[in-house]
């Protein structure tokens, strides 16, 4: 056999491929990863959120309202919202879990409902509060958050993981705390729609309570442009979105015939707690 | 932020510089292939030549390291998510044994050949006070022999 030395023309050894190509590729796949999980969770509130049992969303609850700690002794406010509450819930708004009324002192002029059937109003909002009926759409409004599970929905794609890790590892396990605590509670986010939904089943509730729909639209409070913080501002009348849901209101008001009537005071002595922390 | 902009010029830098040594090493290694292509390095353990012919056996082994870049330690972090080939690593390995044969051939000097080639990898450094730097050995080694005319 003859050796004859040469030089093979090609490398077996190394894929032409250009590296750059193979970093778009590698890059990209992860990139649609995430996004398609992104995604997913995003679906995952929307079919899981009619599925959470209500002893679930209480150990859901558990996790999340660890920060607010129950009243020792409720103000007398406290109390008067309590009993509305109640009554409201009694007669017209039946929900399958009792609702607790929280008073947190706070400049904000907002109310949340939280999962457990935890409702907060911010003393801000109650110093803006000039008629019983005012106070009354507004507990109505979150009722009917409560009513269309909103409030679940509103926690977003943090409730599609907690509720897995809840699920699959127990109420007391770490990831699940560590999600609880990163979600901002005064900035649940609901849609436009869950809004309109909301205020809806406020006006039907009280005009069943009170048969009138006074003070159905005082609730915007008009405070100047200043205070509002932004698309959190569950009730500002200067916000563009809330003159929407004042319109449609009045709408309503008028294609049903609700009589107006006239409003009922607060209490006296609602006035007379010191609400806020810092005034 | 600013780690985002280390994180990119590195890449950056482990592209730009990488490639540039990269290609000039395939051009060396090319060229010293061509050089020394009369001297035959095979893996049979003997060839057909009388004992009395052959003047002088001996060792002979060449080495090399060759280090990562940052961009390709990327690529290949990236190929760990997925699997598949590791293509970025490829060249490197091709690299070392090139240069380990050719610096085996160049051990050699004017033998006439090199019988009962073995090439061995070794990775160096490979968690070393856990900073992972990543590079690897080829070793190259053989019977040089040098036939009498």
């Amino acid at each position: 056999m003859k050796f004859t030395p040469r030089q093979t023309g090609i490398n077996v050894n190394v894929t032409p491929t250009h590296p750059l190509k193979e970093f778009a590729i590698l890059t990209g796949s992860l990139i649609a990863l995430a996004v398609v999980g992104y995604l997913a969770l995003g679906l995952a509130v929307d079919i899981i959120v009619p599925r959470i049992s209500i002893d679930l969303e209480k150990k859901l609850a558990g996790i999340i309202m660890q920060r607010f700690k129950t009243d020792e002794t409720p103000s007398p406010a406290n109390r008067y919202l309590q009993a509305l509450v109640d009554r409201l819930q009694q007669n017209c708004a039946p929900l399958p879990y009792p609702i607790i009324v929280h008073v947190e002192p706070s400049e904000a002029v907002n109310a949340a409902a939280l999962p457990g059937g935890q409702m907060v109003v911010f003393s801000g909002l109650l110093a803006e509060m000039r008629s019983e009926n005012e106070l009354a759409f507004v507990l109505a409004h979150e009722l009917g958050h409560y009513a269309h599970r909103d409030h679940l929905r509103g926690l977003g794609r943090a409730l599609a993981l907690m509720t897995a890790s809840t699920v699959l590892m127990g109420a007391d396990n770490s990831i699940s705390k560590m999600i609880g605590q990163g979600i901002t509670l005064t900035e649940l986010r609901f849609s436009r729609d869950q809004e309109t939904r909301a205020d809806e089943f406020a006006l039907e509730t009280v005009f069943c309570h009170y048969g009138n729909a006074a003070g159905a639209t005082d609730f915007f409070s008009e405070i100047p442009k200043s205070g509002d913080p932004g698309r959190f501002g569950h009730y500002f009348a200067s916000h563009p979105e809330n003159r929407r849901r004042i319109d449609h209101l009045v709408t309503l008001i008028r294609q049903r015939g609700y009589p107006l009537g006239a409003t009922r005071p607060l209490p006296a002595d609602f006035r007379k707690i010191p609400n806020t922390k810092g005034s | 932020m600013i780690d985002l902009i280390i994180f990119l010029s590195l890449i950056a830098l482990g592209y730009g510089a990488g490639t540039w040594a990269e290609k000039r090493h395939y051009r060396s290694i090319l060229k010293r292939e061509q050089a020394m292509l009369n001297l035959p390095a095979v893996s049979l353990k003997s060839v057909d030549i009388p004992d009395h012919k052959i003047r002088s056996a001996q060792m002979v082994y060449g080495s090399a390291v060759i280090s990562v870049d940052y961009f390709k330690r990327l690529l290949a972090g990236l190929r760990n998510v997925f699997g598949g080939r590791v293509k970025s690593y490829e060249s490197l390995v091709d690299r070392a044994r090139r240069e380990a044969l050719l610096r085996m051939k160049a051990m050699a000097g004017d033998a006439t050949v090199i019988v009962n080639v073995r090439i061995e990898t070794a990775t160096i450094g490979r968690q070393s006070a856990r900073k992972n730097i990543a590079c690897l050995e080829a070793m190259a080694y053989g019977t040089a022999l040098t036939v009498e005319e």
